[in-house]
């Protein structure tokens, strides 16, 4: 191992200025892509000196380190680990706060951070299987038909391959290769293991609770077949038994596993020599994660199932149980073990023909509805409001995933809410003996099945009230942490307390983009300009506008590239690198900055319609020159169908 | 790698329209490249955006460096702008 590559990234770090002056951080084949919020930290002198830095240069506004190739990924690693930034390439500040969280916290953060990135996929699915499924029960004809089949199999194939999305976003999290960790979630659900839809270890199950099934559910047709025939095979690897059971519907052994994949990837990485890197870590990684998958969380796994599982059965029967199945039923939901409740609910309609486990399942969902909507209701985030939505909808016809993940466990607070709510209404469901004969279905469903369908209805209605007036209170919106919105935010404010006019008339296009007037008035073509360098396009084509108002504004987003001393000219670097030279007035360097006034610094990060100078156009005139606001894209040059608009 | 010092003399120092010209000149010269440091700070003299931010003032001393192809004649050339016009 020639580079120690943490040492490497450490003493980058140490040398821009620390974690906190890094806005974000990306790399390419060779190089290290930083962007940095305050260059002057940044020791240029000692950083091309760092072991292992071949070379550096400024370019784009960013900080670009020559790493080479095969290393730079390496230390890109180390150096999103020392710095707490996350690959997302943002300045992620609840990230960096994260970091200081307690072990715990920490923990029950990684589902949530798993599953944000996938909740289209679930919560598109969610509703759609929850709509899908719920037709049948009011309309059976519709559950023969060709369009339901067809519907259920888009409607599930997110949640029939939920592992895989779980991994692919789980390795992200944990740092490892998102394609390595797609191979894991592939094999968790590969076709030559026995379908955990199809009861997983169903058949022990069965056995296990000594369930004999002659009661027919009208619902879940071949419920008989699966038990009845099917063994499942198992392998023999070195003393381990093996079952070929898939993992379907699974979460937490899907995001140990890729986690733990991650943390082989990584370690094998620096490890291994470079030369054989490419083909050694991945071949141990896959084959080390797939053993120990199939040999040991696996089984742990199915051995925890079947506890939860047996002890899931013994609460139900009591009424003190009843409420504690409640409240801790949504955690079975993370644990992805609610599948297999089917178990429990068959056995029950076998043993006294009432299932009295959906009457607790369907106040636990509901409360999680409850807990779903309130923050709904309560958001103003607009996107968390656009999640929680249909998100709350889906978990009223009984798929709580969406709810649960993208939303209240998330925030956790309207979790444990709904906890509090399924507990209620439980103990609601049991004292009035609620149940039905059927089994499979909870929430809205469930309706047409259940014995009293009028206390139903007002069971459901005190588990989600519950869980929806605690989430109200309890509950509060987190202030956005984004610096992007804050900073959007702070423009804003700015530009109305100074009423500042942002003009929105383009005066520049071209294949780069449109650049909009950095100040209101009338514009003329750069030819027309009073000044003969300008007018004859030496520092490129542009406009020139006649300022009605005193202040210039950021014509795009971009960056300060240049500010000069005299206060009379900034430069601005914005999208595919165009370079906008806003020069107020002609030959107003001699004013030497008196009557302007700059309000941004080189290297500034700046947001469209941002003020950046303030002039005085009195000033400019009694100093007898021209106030026309030269405005050039210097690189004009580098563009295609440049055209300037009046 | 031809080279050669230059005092800057105009008292507003390479401000954006000697820096247009300057940059313009600069990018002229096919297959040279012309740098111009200050400070120990050294910048492509074509990037004008670059070449501003460098804020040069009368009493500066700038180095140009011409790299590739005719680095001598480039040198000449640059050598007569600054001093009609810096």
């Amino acid at each position: 191992m020639a580079l120690d590559y943490r040492k490497c990234a450490e003493e980058i770090v140490a040398n821009i200025g620390g974690a906190g002056n890094v806005v974000s951080a990306a790399h390419c084949a060779t190089r290290l892509r930083l962007v940095i919020a305050d260059n002057a930290k940044v020791n240029k002198a000692v950083l091309e000196n760092i072991d292992g830095v071949k070379g550096m240069f400024e370019s784009n506004g960013q900080l670009q380190l020559i790493i080479g190739t095969g290393t730079v990924n390496k230390v890109y690693d180390e150096f999103l680990a020392v710095t707490g930034l996350t690959a997302a390439t943002k300045a992620d500040v609840k990230a960096a706060a994260a970091a200081k969280d307690p072990l715990w916290r920490r923990i029950l953060k990684v589902p949530g951070d798993v599953f944000v990135p996938i909740l289209p996929a679930i919560v598109a699915s969610g509703l759609m299987m929850g709509l899908v499924e719920a037709i049948p029960k009011f309309w059976p004809a519709f559950g023969n038909s060709d369009w339901y089949s067809f519907l259920d199999m888009i409607a599930n194939t997110a949640f029939a391959f939920l592992p895989v999305l779980v991994a692919i976003s789980t390795a992200r999290v944990f740092g490892g290769n998102i394609f390595l960790g797609a191979v894991i979630g592939l094999l968790m659900i590969h076709g030559g293991l026995l379908n955990a839809w199809n009861a997983g270890s169903a058949e022990n199950i069965a056995k296990f609770f000594n369930i004999e099934i002659d009661g027919v559910s009208p619902y879940l047709v071949d419920w008989k077949s699966f038990t009845g025939t099917v063994d499942i095979p198992t392998w023999k690897l070195f003393f381990f038994k093996v079952q070929r059971v898939g993992y379907q519907g699974h979460v937490i052994p899907v995001i140990l596993a890729v986690a733990l994949m991650s943390t082989i990837e990584k370690w094998l990485h620096k490890k291994v020599p470079e030369m054989i890197d490419l083909f050694v870590t991945p071949l141990c990684t896959v084959l080390v994660t797939g053993f120990v998958t199939m040999t040991i969380i696996g089984p742990i796994f199915s051995i925890l199932e079947n506890w939860v599982l047996a002890g899931a059965k013994w609460l139900a029967g009591s009424l003190p149980g009843a409420v504690v199945m409640g409240a801790i039923y949504p955690w079975t939901v993370v644990m992805g073990l609610h599948h297999m409740y089917n178990v429990i609910e068959a056995g029950m309609i076998a043993q006294t023909g009432l299932n009295t486990w959906m009457p607790i399942a369907s106040a636990a969902n509901f409360a999680q509805f409850g807990a779903c909507l309130a923050v709904a209701l309560k958001v103003h985030n607009q996107k968390t409001k656009s999640v929680a939505l249909p998100s709350s909808l889906s978990a009223s016809l009984g798929i709580t995933e969406p709810a649960i993940f993208g939303i209240n466990f998330r925030f956790m607070k309207p979790f444990l809410c709904g906890m509090a709510g399924g507990a209620v209404g439980s103990l609601f469901g049991a004292l009035f003996k609620l149940g039905a004969p059927v089994y499979g279905v909870t929430g809205i469903p469930a309706l047409p099945a259940v014995n009293n369908v009028g206390l139903y209805i007002v069971e459901l209605l005190i588990s989600a009230g519950v869980a929806a007036v605690l989430t109200w209170i309890v509950w509060k919106e987190e202030a956005p942490a984004a610096p992007v919105a804050d900073d959007t935010a702070k423009t804003a404010i700015a530009a109305q307390e100074a009423k500042i006019e942002v003009p929105e008339n383009v005066v520049i296009s071209c294949s780069a983009g449109e650049i909009k007037a950095p100040v209101v008035g009338k514009v003329i073509p750069y030819t027309e300009i009073p000044d003969p360098t300008f007018a004859a396009g030496v520092l490129g084509e542009g406009v020139g506008v006649w300022p009605e108002t005193e202040v210039v504004v950021a014509p795009y987003d971009g960056e300060i590239s240049s500010v000069a001393e005299s206060k009379h000219a900034v430069g601005i670097t914005g999208p595919e690198d165009m370079e906008l030279l806003i020069h107020i007035g002609v030959d107003t360097v001699a004013m030497n900055g008196d009557g302007f006034e700059v309000l941004v610094a080189e290297g500034d990060q700046v947001k469209a319609g941002q003020p950046l100078v303030k002039f005085s156009k009195e000033k400019i005139k009694a100093a007898g020159h021209p106030d026309v606001v030269v405005t050039l894209l210097t690189n004009s040059d580098d563009y295609e169908n440049v055209t300037i608009h009046q | 790698m031809t080279e050669f010092k230059y005092l800057i003399q105009d008292p507003l120092g390479i401000h954006a329209r000697p820096a247009g010209m300057l940059a313009k000149l600069a990018k002229s010269f096919e297959g040279t490249t012309v740098y111009l440091t200050k400070d120990g700070n050294t910048v492509k003299a074509s990037q004008l955006m670059k070449l501003m931010a460098m804020g040069v003032k009368a009493g500066d001393e700038v180095t140009i460096g011409c790299e590739g192809g005719d680095e001598a004649a480039a040198a000449a050339a640059m050598e007569q702008f600054l001093k009609e016009n810096l």
